[in-house]
């Protein structure tokens, strides 16, 4: 098996040596275990190769799969609540994340669900996900906002 | 005695109650003055006869029926018993020639002690709940008698305050008392700073201890509810159930935490204050408690009239919960046929009943309340007249007539709390008394006490002679199979045939009336049902999965299951492609709020769930009939992996999907009418060819 970068996609030669175009990394496991369990898919869904570990690649497929995943991949990491505020349809969420400061909305409390731990998740209303790594982490302020929707 | 029986009905049809009893030599039947014995030896059988509602019990004397019985089929179940025992006893007996010898036991003396246990009052029970906490609930108990305490003092100083200061001022006969004055408003202060920590203190204390007991009554009924068996759900509501454990419970919480201290502090406040107004001035005092009796009348009225009314309300509330959980989950059915203002109106009907029994109860209870109002008025004006009468006699003085009117207004108002209490007690208790019913209940599958653990099963089952009955229908009639280890088996026939039942059977969610299963040689009944259950895998028409992810619900019957098993199992299952798309993957969330999966994925979800187990016993329920063809394709390649090497059991309308089967079983009316081969079946030209034509001509149709 060997991934190759052809300009902005990933080819995948498998075992038999049949080359594949335009794959794309998945992650299985994207909330719970994200760097275990990549699958490669080919163009017709179906999937092709299945990498358990990513630390058991050589450093260049490891960092091509990497790359191609970082480019797919949008889960910004609340760092600070600022404000919750009303609004017709739901909340609006003022807040900092590792990927700077935003707003987004939410319709139902329910769109904020456990990860196991103090890990949450939160799906806003376009289906954007935003994780909260470590709600004991966050400051008191931030804490005592959320504690009224989760 | 050994046994005995109670009987119905004469042999008429009539109600009347009789009683047949089975000792060691003898067979008696009383009725009224009527009495019958028929000696041991000379029985030759004991026969059920069922006839529709009513059942009759055939005794044999050689080849006639010497007498027969008629009951009605509630005994069923007994009558069944008593027949087991009697030909327990007759075994034993067999050919025991000095069985006859023996003397037969005191009728009387063999009594069985176990006189139905009488209900007892439900908040008494909420006191065994309270047990493992007696720390915190003595500790509650003493920071109320401390926290009443307190609030007495601060009457006991302002009639020293009056007498000893004020009074002398106002008259000038003396000079102000600086020092005494900063005492007595000191100790004022202070009375109202200990009163105000205690009662914060007391306050947490028991609302932490309502708490405890009803979460631990919640998890109780849970854990409770979890091992009753399948029968139970299915002939109670959900609405009921979730009524009684959500609630029910908090009714019960409420009344621990805010009304029994409230309670407790009422009855100490009040024998405090009537024993310190006693001690002061007995004229007054008695003045003062003159209104009593009425409102102790006042209070058991008001009780008598509340205790149906609550009952009536909860009911009325799990009614309305049980049209939402049949509303709620059945939203398509009802947008589908526009019944939306049917089910709108259902549900106002159900609120107008809450409404009307809580108005009732509202009835009554808003003319308690003045009442004691006015009670207490009447109470303040007696101790004004009289104690004015006595300040004018000086028998009395002003102050202590001033700390008396406090003390008068704290017992009467302790009163109109301690009447609120009457309502939340009679609700609570009401309250407790449902969730107590679902504690009571024995799980009617009865639990084998010495049952072995058998571990893994290769799979072998033997219907030996099965019959199985539900409530008066006969539903599987007798039939013997047996199934090889590995082999599988396509149960056919039209509804109601008892297929569904069968498997039912077969997973031991109710036990057989007669005859038995055995799985490698192992009756049912005898081995530990869950560790049975680990050798199965169960794939319904609805798969059923729970909120959570997928990797979760794959993972349901083996929650210890690593990733790559997980993964394993949804590619055998064909899951595993249709899970890559999904934004989430295995992460992404289903059930009930998740993530809407078609039919056939959630399908191959379950298949997953049930290969990850890896049984022994597969049993597999219209697994593909809530789908279309291209999906079944799917599914039964996934289900081709699922069998291979385990014994399954498959119900399928599609005969189509049993073409793997190495035997068909038709099953009709509740007996076995073909087994073969799908050709040999053909061939014999019988139900499953009819069946099998009918398929034929709706498919080219």
């Amino acid at each position: 098996m060997k991934i190759l970068t052809t300009g902005s996609s990933l080819a995948l030669i498998d075992a038999e040596g049949v080359r594949h175009e335009n794959v794309r990394p998945v992650r299985l496991f994207p909330l719970t275990d994200p760097q275990h369990w990549i699958a490669l898919v080919g163009e017709n869904g179906r999937e092709l190769a299945c990498v358990e570990d990513l630390n058991t690649l050589e450093d260049e497929p490891r960092q091509i799969l990497a790359g191609a995943l970082a480019q797919r991949e949008f889960v910004p990491v609340i760092n600070r609540i600022v404000n919750i505020t009303r609004a017709t349809d739901g909340h609006d969420w003022h807040v900092e994340t590792d990927r700077g400061s935003t707003v987004f909305r939410l319709e139902t409390d329910e769109s904020i669900q456990s990860l196991g731990g103090s890990r949450l998740v939160i799906f806003d209303k376009a289906g954007t996900r935003y994780l909260i790594a470590d709600v004991a982490a966050l400051d008191r302020d931030s804490r005592r906002k959320l504690e009224r929707y989760y | 005695m050994v046994a005995s029986l109670q009987t119905d009905l004469n042999r008429t049809l009539r109600f009347h109650a009789g009683l047949i009893v089975l000792t060691n030599l003898r067979l008696l039947h009383l009725e009224e003055a009527v009495f019958h014995e028929w000696k041991l030896g000379d029985i030759h059988e004991l026969v059920l006869e069922e006839m529709g509602p009513t059942v009759a019990l055939h005794l044999q004397t050689g080849d006639s029926t010497a007498w027969h019985w008629r009951l009605t089929s509630r005994f069923l179940r007994d009558i069944e018993a008593f027949i087991v025992r009697f030909h327990e006893l007759r075994g034993s007996n067999g050919n025991d020639d000095e069985a006859g010898d023996d003397e037969e036991e005191d009728l009387f003396a063999a009594e069985p002690a176990s006189v139905p246990k009488l209900a007892s009052k439900p908040l008494l029970r909420l006191l065994g709940f309270s047990r493992p906490w007696i720390g915190l609930m003595l500790c509650g108990l003493g920071l109320t008698v401390a926290s009443t305490g307190a609030g007495l003092i601060g009457p006991w100083l302002t009639m020293s305050l009056v007498d000893d200061v004020l009074i002398p001022l106002q008259s000038a006969t003396h000079e102000i008392d600086t020092a005494r004055v900063y005492r007595f408003a000191g100790g004022l202060l202070g009375a109202a700073v200990l009163t105000w920590i205690l009662k914060w203190a007391t306050t947490y204390v028991v609302a932490r201890l309502a708490e405890r007991v009803t979460s631990q009554m919640r998890r109780a009924t849970f854990e409770h509810l979890q091992k009753l068996s399948l029968g139970y759900f299915n002939k109670k509501r959900t609405g009921d159930l979730i009524s009684r454990i959500g609630s029910d419970t908090d009714n019960i919480s409420l009344f621990i935490s805010i009304n029994f201290i409230d309670f407790a502090c009422d009855v100490l406040t009040i024998v405090f204050t009537a024993v310190v107004m006693f001690s002061i001035n007995p004229v007054l005092a008695l003045a003062a408690l003159g209104p009593l009796p009425v409102v102790a009348w006042l209070v058991q009225w008001v009780r008598v009239r509340l205790r149906g009314g609550f009952a009536a309300a909860s009911r009325a509330w799990s009614a309305m919960n049980s049209v939402l959980t049949d509303t709620i989950p059945g939203v398509r059915v009802v947008k589908a046929f526009a019944q939306e203002q049917r089910e709108i109106e259902r549900f106002r009907q159900q609120d107008q009943h809450i409404f009307d029994t809580n108005d009732r109860v509202n009835r009554t209870w808003s003319f308690f309340e003045p009442t004691i109002y006015f009670l207490t008025d009447i109470g303040l004006l007696v101790v004004w007249s009289v104690g004015a009468w006595c300040v004018a006699q000086e028998h009395t003085t002003v102050g202590v007539l001033t700390g008396f009117v406090l003390y008068v207004g704290k017992f009467y108002g302790r009163l109109d709390s301690m009447s609120r209490f009457v309502a939340s007690a009679q609700r609570a208790a009401s309250s407790a008394h449902r969730v107590f019913e679902i504690l009571d209940v024995k799980p009617d599958m009865p639990v084998n006490k010495d049952t072995r653990q058998i571990g893994r099963l290769t799979g072998e089952i033997e219907f030996r002679d099965i019959k199985f009955r539900h409530g008066i229908r006969q539903i599987i009639r007798g039939f013997s199979l047996k199934i090889a280890p590995g082999e599988m088996i396509g149960l056919v026939g039209p509804s109601g045939a008892g297929k569904t039942t069968l498997i039912n059977l077969v997973c031991r969610f109710f036990d057989v009336s007669e005859g038995a299963i055995l799985v490698d040689g192992n009756d049912l009944r005898e081995i530990d049902v869950m560790d049975y259950r680990r050798n199965l895998g169960l794939v319904l028409q609805e798969p059923y999965l729970f909120f959570g992810t997928i990797a979760e619900n794959i993972a349901y019957g083996r929650p210890g299951a690593t990733r790559a098993e997980i993964i394993a199992a949804a590619r055998a299952a064909r899951a595993h492609d249709f899970i890559l798309k999904l934004a989430d993957g295995y992460d992404s969330m289903v059930g009930e709020r998740g993530q809407q999966l078609s039919g056939g994925e959630r399908q191959r979800i379950s298949i997953a769930r049930a290969l990850l187990v890896d049984p022994a016993i597969l049993i597999l329920d219209e697994a593909t009939s809530s789908v279309d063809t291209e999906t079944e394709r799917e599914i039964q390649a996934a289900l081709d992996h699922l069998v291979k090497g385990r014994t399954t059991i498959a119900i399928a309308h599609r005969l189509g999907t049993l073409r793997k089967a190495n035997r068909l079983v038709v099953l009709e009316n509740g007996v076995i009418s073909e087994t073969g081969t799908h050709d040999a079946l053909m061939k014999h030209g019988g139900t499953y060819a009819r069946l099998h034509a009918a398929m034929e001509e709706v498919n080219h149709a």
